[in-house]
């Protein structure tokens, strides 16, 4: 009987250990959607303020492909600001990532505008931009979506465009999509567990 | 009732620093990003509640941070595409007794034209428009990123 306390003991601490040790084990599950048998990023070479710019360059990294345009007042400005709050939440380790803003908008984004743009968010952000055809060509090979349509005579012409995020691991490789509005906690975990 | 004056005074300023209230419409949590470097454009956000019994619309919005002001609403598409147009019939409908949120991703009010840098820890004054409660004035907190 006087031997109860110490079973009832001994079974909890050997419940709680299983516990910890499966939850130690089990993988880290990403906030956006991981790509399960990755594909060598295409490369693609687009000019930024400061010269080309390619993928490539940031082999090693883990690398942010983002679409959008200067003029888009919500979706854009939204993402970088999540981006840039993810690179401030893994200090040091957020010289392993490069966010790489890709305009949509070749008639009005030029690299010196998306320089300027991009570098509010984060001085670490790089803008770059093609002619039309370059632009649409890297936006295929991604599976980016991207449309103008009529605005007002106020907003003139808008564009309707993927707001999802592509992710390069360091290997080059195709590694994950980040939604919109996930949010710079979860964005700066999913970097971290790929900086691994 | 000197005490009353006061206290209502003082309600009235803490209410003017972020929202306001008219004909049974509340506004508050009013807030825009910082103007990126370059930026022509900018969204405010807000919520607007109707804690009246009729129904009211939005019709409007105007500030002299913006050279022109529309009533946006993002749209999703196949695919995680994702567009913007101004809203149907130029108007949001703010039911008795709802909560309209206006946040990113959801419905904006456009600041179209930017005419002042937009800084973090400033306001921006913006008046919007309600069909049946008229004119609200507020003040848009420029929230650092
Ligand atoms: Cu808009």
């Amino acid at each position: 009987m006087k031997r109860l306390p110490i079973i009832l003991a001994v079974t909890t601490a050997l419940l709680a250990g299983v516990w910890f040790g499966a939850r130690a084990l089990r993988p880290y599950s990403f906030h956006g959607t991981i790509i399960q048998s990755p594909e060598p990023a295409p490369d693609f070479t687009l000019q930024s303020a400061s010269g080309p710019v390619s993928p490539s360059d940031f082999r090693g990294k883990v690398t942010v492909l983002f679409f959008g345009y200067t003029f888009c007042p919500d979706v854009c400005p939204t993402t970088l600001a999540d981006l840039a709050g993810a690179m401030r939440i893994l200090g040091d380790e957020a010289d392993e990532v490069q966010v790489v803003f890709v305009s949509v908008d070749p008639d009005r984004d030029t690299p010196e505008r998306l320089a300027e743009y991009v570098g509010s968010f984060d001085p670490r952000f790089v803008g770059v931009t093609g002619n039309e055809d370059e632009v649409a060509a890297v936006a295929a090979v991604y599976g980016i979506f991207y449309e103008k349509h009529e605005g007002t005579p106020a907003s003139g012409y808008l564009i309707d465009h993927t707001a999802s995020a592509m992710v390069i691991d360091r290997e080059g490789r195709l590694k994950l999509v980040l939604p919109f509005g996930i949010g710079p906690q979860d964005i700066a975990a999913d970097l971290h567990e790929l900086l691994k | 009732m000197r005490r009353i004056v006061v206290l209502v005074l003082l309600i009235g300023v803490v209410a003017a620093a972020c929202g306001g209230s008219a004909g049974g419409i509340e506004v508050t949590d009013v807030w825009g990003r910082p103007s990126p470097s370059a930026a022509t454009n900018a969204a405010f956000y807000m919520n607007i509640t109707n804690g009246g019994d009729a129904p009211d619309q939005l019709v409007g919005a105007s500030s002299p941070a913006c050279s022109v002001t529309e009533l946006h609403e993002m749209y999703m598409k196949d695919g995680g595409v994702m567009g913007m147009r101004p809203v149907q019939g130029g108007a949001v409908e703010i039911a008795p007794g709802a909560t309209v949120e206006f946040k990113p991703g959801g419905l904006h009010v456009m600041c179209i034209g930017i005419t002042e840098e937009l800084k973090p820890g400033t306001t921006v004054p913006l008046t919007l428009t309600f069909e049946q409660a008229g004119d609200l004035q507020l003040e848009v907190e420029i929230r650092a990123n």
